[in-house]
Formats: C-alpha cells, sequence, structure tokens
C-alpha cells in the first residue's frame, strides 16, 4: 500500500515538478511572481485540443505545434505584458498576471465554450503489475516526459552558451548587460521556456482529467513546491514539486483528502520561518 | 479675458464661494442631469412585475462565468433554447418571453446582488435556476417571505424546499431521490442482499448531504455506505481507490464534478477493479464517458429523471434534438443538462400559458399553487406538482454509454422507478 | 500617500475664509449625494420621473452595501501595505476568522450584535498578530506567502468548524440589531455601514498622523534610520496588522451578517485576491485609492454588464456574441481593463485623478 501511494506521489510530483520548473525559469529571469501559471497549464492543455481533436494532426506534429505556440505565446506575453511592467513593485506584477489569467480565461471560454473536453491522445493508457506495484502507463510516461524536460533543462542551463548567458542575466541584470548579454532576449526566452513547460503539464494532465478552465488550480499547486523548493533554485523546484505530490498523497492516504493542502502549506509556513530561502535555494532573501 | 467678464466671475464666486473646483462640476452635472431627466421622460412603461405590452421578462439565477459554468451554462443554453421555440410559435398570449440570465460566478453576493436586481432593478415575474446552494440556503427566508415564485430550480436544498412554499417549485432531480432509485435500481439488478457502498464525493456540504441520503437509502435495506472522498482538483486519487478496495463495495456512487467521476473510474480501471458505479445526475455528458474510455466507461452509468437526446424516440426527445440541431446547439443536447434546461423552459412556457392574459407574479403565484402538471413528453416521467408537494421530478432511469454507436442506452422505464422512491 | 499630507496647495493658496467655506459647501454636497443614493436607488426614480436601469448604472443598494463591506478590508489592506510595508494575501482569513467569532458569539452564543462585533475585532486581532509574526523573520515577496500559507490553515479551521457545529450548507447568521434598531434592510444597512466607513477611514487617517504612525511611514521607506531613532521597527509592525486584521476581521463579521449564511467556499484565496486588486486599481498605499478601488471592483463589472446586456439586445454580430457569452465578455473587458490600468497609471486611480486634474489645471491657466 505505502510503495503504491509513494509511487502515485512521484508520479503526481514530477508534473508538478515540471510546472514547478517553468514557474523558476521565469521568476529567476524576470522577478515575475506568475499567478498565470495555473492558466499557462489550461492553455496547454487547449492547445493539444486544438492540434490533436480540431485539426487532427498526427501526434508527433501535434506535440510540436504546442510547444511552438506556447513558445510564441510566452514570447508575446513577456513583450506586451511584462517588460512595460519591469521594475515595478511585486503586488503589480503579481495583479497583472492575474489579470492575465482572467482574460486568458475568458478568453478560452468564449472560443472553446464552457464545457470540457476530452482529450484523446495515442499515449498508452492501460497499466502493468511491477514488483507488486501497480503501474498506469499514463502516469509512467508522464514522470518520464517530465523528469526528461527537466534533465534537459538542466544540462542546457548548466552547458550550452545560452544557458550560461541565461544564467548570468538572472544573476545580475547590470553586469550581464555591461558584458553585452542581450538581457531581454533572454528574458523573452525564460517566458517561453516557462510557458511551454507549463503546457507540457497541461498535455498531460487534461489526458488524466477531462480538459476545462478548471485545470488552473491544479497549475497552481506548483506555486507552494516552488516555494518549499526555494524560489531561486532549478533543482528545489523539481524536489519541491516531487515533496507536494508524495505529501498530498501520504495526506489523503493517511489523515483525509482535505488535510493535504493544510499539511502542504504548514510545511511551508515552517519553510519560510526557518528557511526562508528554501531547501536548495540560496540565502539572499533581503534583496527581494 | 476680458474685465467685464472678469468681474462677473468675482461676482458670481463672491455669491458662490464654493471655487473653481465645484463650478466646474455644477457646469458638467448641470447638462448630465438635463440629459437624464429629458431621457427619462421618454422613458419606457413603467415595468409592473417584468410584464410589458410585448413582453414579459423572466429571470435565471445560474453561474455563467465561475467554477460550475461547465454544466450550469449548458442548462441556460437548454432553457433559453426551449424558450425560443415559444416565442417562435407566438409566445404567450401574444408576448415574447424574454430571459434575462444573471451571471452568479458561484459566488454568494454575487447572487444576493443579482438576485435583488432580477426583484426590483430589471424586475421579473419569476427566477429560475438559483444553482448555488450556499446562497439558496442564504436567500431562502427572503424568497419565502418575498413575491417572486423561484420555478424549476437547478439543484434543491432544504432550506429552500422544506416545508413546502408556494414559491418555490423545484425543476432538477433531488439528491435524496436520486440516492433511493439508484440503490433500488442496483441491489434490484445486482440481486444484493445487504449491500456495501461506497460514496465517492468531492468534498463539499453537497457530497456530504448526498452521502447522508446514501447511507440512509443503504440502511434500510441492512447494508452499509461509506463515505470517500477526494479534492475537486485531485488529479491522482490512488489513496481513495486503494480504500475502496480494502472495503470491496457492491457498488459505487459518484457525486461531484465531472473529473471526479473521470478519474475515480479511470483509476479502477488501472487497478482492475470491476465495481459498478452510479453518478448523480449531473453526471451525464458524452464527454465524461468519452474521457474514461470504453472500458472505465462500461462499468459508468448515471442516474437521471431526463432522458437525454437521441436515447431513445420519445416524442419529446425527437422535438429537442431537432430543434438544438436547428439552432446549432447539436453539440450541447447530449449533456443531461441541457435535457433539464430544455424541461425546465417548458415549465416556464406553460406556467405562464395558464397564468393567463393579465400576468403578475401574484397572479402566477395563484396558478401554481394549486398544483399543475407538465407533460414533457417523453423526456421525463410526469412532473406533477401538488399543494402539498413541489419536489418535481421523482422517477428515475439509469443510464450508460455505447461506445459503437456513440449513444446512451437507457435501462427500463421512468415507471420502474416509484417503487424505491419514498 | 498625497491624501495624508497637508492641505492642497491650490486651497491653502486661496483666502482662508473662501476655502473653508468652500470645504464646507463641498462635504455638504458630499453629504447631501451620499445621503439621497440609497433613496434613490431604492425608489429607481428622480422627482417622480422613473429611471431606467440604465440610467442608474444597472446598480441596486445591495452592491452599494457590499461594496462599503469592502472598503472596510481595503482600507485595512491598504493601511498595511501603505504604511507598514507589508503585504498580505492573508485578507479572507481575517475575514473568516471575524465571521467565525460572528458565529459563535452570535449565532452560537446569542450575544448582543455590537459585542460581537467586538469580540471579531479582538479575534481578528489575535489572529492578525500571530500571522505577522513571520514578519519579524522574511520580507517581501516572503511575506506575502506566509500569509497566504495562513489562510489556507484558516480556511482548514474554518470548515472543520462549520461541519462540526452547523449544517453542511452553512452558518446562518440572524438580523442584526443595534439596541432595538434591526438591520433589516438594505436602508438602514447603508447608513450603518456608511457610517462605520467614515469612522475607520477618519480613525485611520488620525492613526497615520501620531507618532507611531509617522515612524510606521518612516519604516516603511528607511528602515534602518528608524531603528536608530529607538523605535522597535518589528513591534509597529506587529501592531499595524493587528490592527489592519482586526477591521477585516469585523468586515467579515459583517459580510457574513449580510449575506445571512457563510460557508467555507465563501472566503476563498479569490476572495483575497480581490483586495490586492482593490487597493491597486485605486492606489496602493491611499486610504482614499482604497475607496475607490472598492468601489471600482464592485461596481464596474455590473456596469459593464448592463451595457453589454443593452447592446446584446440588437442585432448582428456583436448582438450575438454579446448574448451567448456575455458573462465571459465582461470578464474579458474588466481583465483588460485592469492590465491596462497597470501599465498606464502605475499609481492606481487616485494618481491618475490628479494628473488629469494637473492638466486641466495647467490648460486652463494656459
Amino acid at each position: 500500500m505505502l510503495g503504491q501511494v509513494l509511487f502515485s506521489g512521484l508520479a503526481l510530483g514530477s508534473i508538478y515538478g515540471l510546472v514547478a520548473l517553468g514557474f523558476v525559469v521565469i521568476f529567476k529571469a524576470t522577478d515575475v511572481f506568475n499567478f498565470a501559471q495555473g492558466m499557462f497549464v489550461v492553455c496547454g492543455a487547449y492547445l493539444a485540443v486544438t492540434a490533436i481533436s480540431l485539426l487532427g494532426l498526427p501526434f508527433p506534429v501535434a506535440v510540436l505545434f504546442i510547444v511552438a505556440v506556447a513558445a510564441l505565446m510566452g514570447m508575446g506575453i513577456h513583450a506586451l505584458l511584462i517588460r512595460p511592467l519591469s521594475g515595478r513593485p511585486i503586488l503589480s506584477i503579481i495583479m497583472l498576471t492575474i489579470a492575465l489569467s482572467i482574460v486568458l480565461r475568458a478568453l478560452i471560454e468564449i472560443v472553446y465554450g464552457p464545457a470540457g473536453r476530452t482529450l484523446a491522445s495515442p499515449l498508452p493508457s492501460g497499466s502493468f503489475a511491477f514488483a507488486g506495484l501497480r503501474i498506469s502507463q499514463l502516469h509512467l510516461t508522464a514522470a518520464l516526459v517530465s523528469w526528461f524536460c527537466m534533465i534537459t533543462f538542466g544540462l542546457f542551463f548548466r552547458f550550452t552558451s545560452a544557458g550560461l548567458l541565461m544564467r548570468a542575466a538572472a544573476d545580475s541584470h547590470e553586469a550581464a548587460t555591461i558584458s553585452g548579454v542581450r538581457v531581454d532576449a533572454m528574458n523573452r526566452l525564460a517566458w517561453a521556456i516557462g510557458f511551454t513547460l507549463a503546457a507540457i503539464g497541461g498535455l498531460f494532465l487534461g489526458q488524466l482529467q477531462i480538459v476545462s478552465t478548471e485545470l488552473e488550480s491544479i497549475g497552481l499547486l506548483a506555486l507552494p513546491a516552488v516555494v518549499i523548493g526555494g524560489l531561486q533554485s532549478i533543482p528545489g523546484a523539481i524536489l519541491g514539486g516531487l515533496l507536494v505530490g508524495i505529501i498530498e498523497q501520504l495526506a489523503s492516504t493517511y489523515i483525509s483528502p482535505k488535510s493535504s493542502d493544510v499539511v502542504i502549506y504548514a510545511l511551508l509556513l515552517a519553510i519560510l520561518l526557518l528557511r526562508p530561502w528554501g531547501l536548495l535555494g540560496q540565502k539572499a532573501v533581503n534583496r527581494v | 479675458m476680458t474685465t467685464n467678464d472678469t468681474t462677473n466671475r468675482a461676482i458670481r464666486a463672491r455669491k458662490f464661494p464654493t471655487g473653481e473646483a465645484t463650478r466646474w462640476a455644477m457646469r458638467l452635472a448641470a447638462p448630465a442631469f438635463a440629459c437624464l431627466v429629458a431621457s427619462a421622460a421618454i422613458a419606457q412603461e413603467a415595468p409592473q412585475d417584468g410584464v410589458y405590452a410585448d413582453r414579459i421578462d423572466w429571470g435565471v439565477l445560474m453561474d455563467l462565468s465561475g467554477p460550475t459554468s461547465a454544466s450550469q451554462s449548458i442548462w441556460v443554453a437548454g432553457l433559453q433554447d426551449r424558450i425560443r421555440k415559444t416565442n417562435e410559435a407566438g409566445g404567450v398570449h401574444g408576448r415574447r418571453i424574454n430571459v434575462l440570465a444573471e451571471d452568479n460566478r458561484f459566488n454568494a453576493a454575487t447572487d444576493r446582488i443579482a438576485f435583488e436586481k432580477l426583484v426590483g432593478q430589471t424586475p421579473v415575474i419569476a427566477i429560475s435556476g438559483m444553482g448555488t446552494s450556499a446562497s439558496q440556503v442564504a436567500l431562502a427566508p427572503t424568497i419565502k417571505a418575498g413575491k417572486v415564485p423561484i420555478v424549476a430550480t437547478y439543484t434543491s436544498t432544504k432550506a429552500l424546499s422544506e416545508p413546502v412554499s408556494p414559491m418555490v417549485y423545484n425543476g432538477f432531480c433531488g439528491y435524496k431521490e436520486m440516492a433511493q432509485a439508484g440503490v433500488g435500481h442496483f441491489v434490484d439488478k445486482l440481486k444484493l442482499k445487504a449491500p456495501r457502498v461506497i460514496t465517492v464525493a468531492i468534498e463539499s456540504a453537497g457530497g456530504k448531504e448526498y452521502h447522508d441520503y446514501m447511507a440512509e437509502a443503504v440502511g434500510k435495506l441492512g447494508g452499509t455506505a461509506h463515505h470517500v472522498t477526494m479534492k475537486v482538483t485531485a488529479v491522482d486519487v490512488t489513496p481513495q481507490i486503494l480504500e475502496i478496495m480494502d472495503k470491496k463495495p457492491d457498488f459505487i456512487t459518484i457525486y461531484g464534478v465531472p473529473n471526479t467521476a473521470i478519474l475515480t473510474m479511470k483509476a479502477l480501471q488501472q487497478y482492475g477493479v470491476n465495481i459498478p458505479a452510479f453518478g448523480i445526475t449531473y453526471l451525464g455528458a458524452p464527454q465524461i464517458f468519452q474521457s474514461m474510455g470504453p472500458q472505465a466507461g462500461a462499468n459508468y452509468n448515471f442516474v437521471s429523471c431526463f432522458t437525454p437526446s437521441g436515447t431513445d424516440n420519445a416524442p419529446g426527445n425527437v422535438e429537442m434534438s431537432a430543434f438544438a440541431d436547428k439552432v446549432g446547439r447539436g453539440a450541447m443536447k447530449e449533456d443531461i443538462n441541457y435535457v433539464a434546461g430544455w424541461v425546465a423552459g417548458q415549465m416556464i412556457s406553460e406556467a405562464l400559458d395558464r397564468t393567463g392574459k393579465a400576468a403578475t407574479r401574484a397572479k402566477l403565484v395563484e396558478t401554481l399553487s394549486k398544483g399543475f402538471t407538465v407533460d414533457t413528453k417523453g423526456l421525463s416521467a410526469l412532473i406533477t406538482y401538488t399543494p402539498q408537494n413541489n419536489t418535481g421530478p421523482v422517477l428515475f432511469r439509469m443510464f450508460g454509454y455505447d461506445f459503437e454507436a456513440k449513444k446512451f442506452k437507457g435501462s427500463g422505464e421512468f415507471a420502474d422507478s416509484a417503487k424505491y422512491i419514498q | 500617500m498625497s491624501d495624508l499630507a497637508a492641505p492642497k496647495p491650490e486651497a491653502a493658496a486661496a483666502a482662508p475664509t473662501s476655502g473653508k467655506l468652500r470645504r464646507a459647501a463641498l462635504l455638504a454636497l458630499g453629504l447631501a449625494v451620499l445621503l439621497y443614493i440609497p433613496v434613490l436607488l431604492t425608489d429607481r426614480s428622480i422627482f417622480g420621473i422613473r429611471l431606467t436601469n440604465m440610467q442608474l448604472l444597472n446598480l441596486g443598494l445591495t452592491q452599494i452595501n457590499l461594496m462599503l463591506i469592502s472598503m472596510l478590508g481595503a482600507l485595512s489592506l491598504n493601511y498595511l501595505t501603505g504604511c507598514a510595508g507589508l503585504i498580505s494575501i492573508g485578507h479572507a482569513a481575517f475575514y473568516a476568522t471575524g465571521a467565525m467569532a460572528a458565529a459563535i458569539f452570535g449565532t452560537q452564543l446569542g450575544w448582543p450584535f455590537p459585542v460581537v462585533l467586538m469580540m471579531a475585532a479582538i479575534a481578528g486581532a489575535a489572529v492578525g498578530v500571530l500571522a505577522g509574526l513571520p514578519s519579524l523573520r522574511v520580507q517581501g515577496l516572503y511575506f506575502v506567502l506566509s500569509t497566504m500559507a495562513v489562510h489556507y490553515l484558516v480556511s482548514f479551521v474554518f470548515l472543520e468548524y462549520q461541519f462540526r457545529f452547523f449544517d453542511v450548507v452553512g452558518i446562518p447568521f440572524g438580523t442584526p440589531s443595534l439596541g432595538g434598531f434591526d438591520l433589516n434592510t438594505p436602508m438602514r444597512w447603508y447608513f450603518f455601514l456608511l457610517v462605520l466607513v467614515a469612522l475607520v477611514y477618519v480613525g485611520l487617517s488620525n492613526t497615520l498622523r501620531t507618532r507611531e504612525g509617522r515612524a510606521l511611514l518612516a519604516m516603511r521607506d528607511h528602515e534602518r534610520a528608524v531603528t536608530s531613532l529607538g523605535v522597535d521597527v518589528r513591534v509597529l509592525r506587529i501592531k499595524a496588522f493587528g490592527l489592519s486584521s482586526a477591521i477585516a476581521a469585523v468586515a467579515g463579521a459583517l459580510y457574513a451578517y449580510y449575506l445571512s449564511n457563510a460557508t467555507s467556499e465563501t472566503f476563498g484565496i479569490n476572495f483575497a485576491i480581490q483586495f490586492i486588486a482593490m487597493i491597486i486599481i485605486g492606489g496602493m498605499g491611499s486610504l482614499r485609492g482604497a475607496l475607490i478601488g472598492a468601489a471600482v471592483w464592485l461596481l464596474l463589472p455590473s456596469v459593464i454588464a448592463g451595457f453589454a446586456a443593452e447592446i446584446g439586445r440588437g442585432p448582428g454580430i456583436v448582438g450575438s456574441l454579446l448574448g451567448e457569452h456575455r458573462a465571459q465578455l465582461v470578464q474579458l473587458i474588466f481583465g483588460v481593463l485592469v492590465i491596462v490600468l497597470l501599465i498606464f497609471a502605475p499609481g492606481g486611480l487616485v494618481s491618475l485623478g490628479e494628473r488629469l486634474k494637473g492638466l486641466i489645471g495647467f490648460r486652463r491657466k494656459g
């Protein structure tokens, strides 16, 4: 029983981790605490509906379509909304992202109608037994893809020149500007990546559930994950996501489903009080 | 600026030493006020309970952009289409029915604002819907003591529907009857003695209420009911499934949002558990079955007092399906919420028709409170209201989905469930 | 904090007597309008001439009353943000605390309404001080997040409390009474709330003028300087948090009484976010901005919806779009307006108003 719960927690946590990673990439680059991240997840799910069900694209093309449109939308949002507001107080920018999610939600409901949509993709949906555990293929795929994305981005940030430039830009805008890094382009790239990661999360969540604007609240569970792991830390986001997933499943099993939020937020509060920079973040809190 | 002007200004300033700002305000206010009065003078007739020479205003209070809009707005679409049909056929007593649909965003405060708007600001003869149970409870005393009847509710709370009031007429299947009909159906079909049942519900007040009805219905047969909850936003329900596997129920029942049913059935299948299940009426939409897939969907049913489009060839069903296709709502017609809204629209049309030419709120209440019957021509059983009972639709059928034909399939007749309902 | 500063320069420049008279006249005019609003919105006519719903901007008195209750929340939040530099996403939690206190002392124990409000304030202050404790260690975004955690903890307690002691559909609240004066009509509520909002507004403005208030203001900008003057900034900050949440809790109790029923779902995270929206729209840090922001947030959607319904009756694509998706369009327009405001009026409507005033004044002189 415990093993089963832990496995499902890990699978769930991997998706949270993926969305959380997108969140951190955006936060690190542009200092934007993005409340619209949940809506980005919804956008991803509806992009999948558009590509697979409405346009009837073959699955690999559909994935490319989702990634391309998501990246474009991320860049568009950065250019139109985020850049004009750089340097404003955090609360204004938080509010902007909230308003953005109101707008996105309304647009989606106008275009696609209010009823939920079924997402039928060729991803495997059966299950098999392994070491006494029942493994859902869809959960496993979601976890594996999430890990693939997380590792790819980890390597990207560590070893490619673009990744290094992004890190430089995130660490110090002035220094990066002086040394000729195009901070603006790097920030745009960060938004594209953040949106894309959320959209991939949406692809899986839409598959596990039904596609509707209500997926937003699941996307927002990435929020505590990010804080627990450390707002500035990419491995932290992944760890936070996994922790939130596992805690949610354990609390649901051994206490009650409604206690899971409380346990997660109690942990968040404890982390904020004892180690505000998060489990894997760096200690530089006063600057924020 | 001339000297004269300046002097005038000074004099005026002395008379009204209120300064520039006020004078500016006055200058703006005067014409604005004149316009207001002028437009008011040519204003329309004073509204009388929402009844005008050419139309009757009828209010609808539902969630159109909030968390439950996916089902509630489809109900409103069904209602509007049925009213449109009435209007296309000449309306009632020469008047068009004009539906004023207010969005409450599933929020008690917005609901209260919209309710008072429909009572006083843009008066309507009656109100339908009221889909937010918390605000139903909050408004219940006001409604019962007021003048505006609630005809065809989307959900029924005890606070509003008990004791019977001439101001309230339920329009949707009730949870108590859903539980009784569902339990009766499965106990007979599976030939059970002391059924063991699990209610899977989202964590909410309604879920707990529904489970209590289940426990009562199962308890009468000497069985046991167990309550398993999940979050509205759940993504993985492994802990709940493990609990279900542990309890080994004969069947389960599901209360919640579409996601609740989809996740539960999919996860049961993944864990290789083969238990039949039925959802509440609100969980009857083709998308729900399609998301589950043929394997998991084979075990899922929903209990309903309405027949979804295409299930049979009852005249009411054929008529509704044809009209929905005609107005471009073909995609919605199979959703049980659309059917329920359609029936509500019929109820409204007939209620106004009975009330007669000189319709007022009081006249409508007087007409309805004597009791009346709505014949939906097979979309539901005969819906009867009496001065002692305003429960509305009380007879049920169980529906499953035929994945090959992409159609719902119903079992038995509405009348079969009569023996289960108390 | 422009509105909390010295009198306006133009007023100071004018002759003292005329300035005073002008103020008095404006005040009288304002009072007259405030007294007339409920009559207008109840009778829905001026001098016996009936006005259409849209001429009254689709507004009703209940909306105004809920706006007044929200103003209490927005005022207290802006006081906190404006002067203590603390941002809270926990205001829904304080509302919930107040509602819970009202349920215990009002619904369960049956204490008189004014005492219940007092208990709500005390409970709110207590929870507020606890919720403010993390401010000793963290600031900025991290503090915002800690208040969010507090929100979820309080929501959980509320849910448990509701399910344990009351029906599943919520906690009922009776008609409150102020020593024989029953608050049983929107009109009576209006005058009661109006007085309360005025008192809180004046009270908070005065608090800001005291020594501690000035220290708080100074603290927001130059924390170290204030500390060096021998004022314990941390204690001040927690005091401010306590005061702010006490006001929010009273507002929460009133909200519950006004709606006559409260559930754990009433005070969700969106409820908290709306207060942040209000103070940003109105102007962060300004008490007047809080009032304006609350008014816009509560009234504007309804005004847009009213106009949309008017146009929606017309034919054509616009009409059908409005007919089919009115609710979504209202949200869309509202969201876009907020974004436009954030980009082009960073200081909120208060600063926008001042800029416009400056512009008009400049033109007239020219």
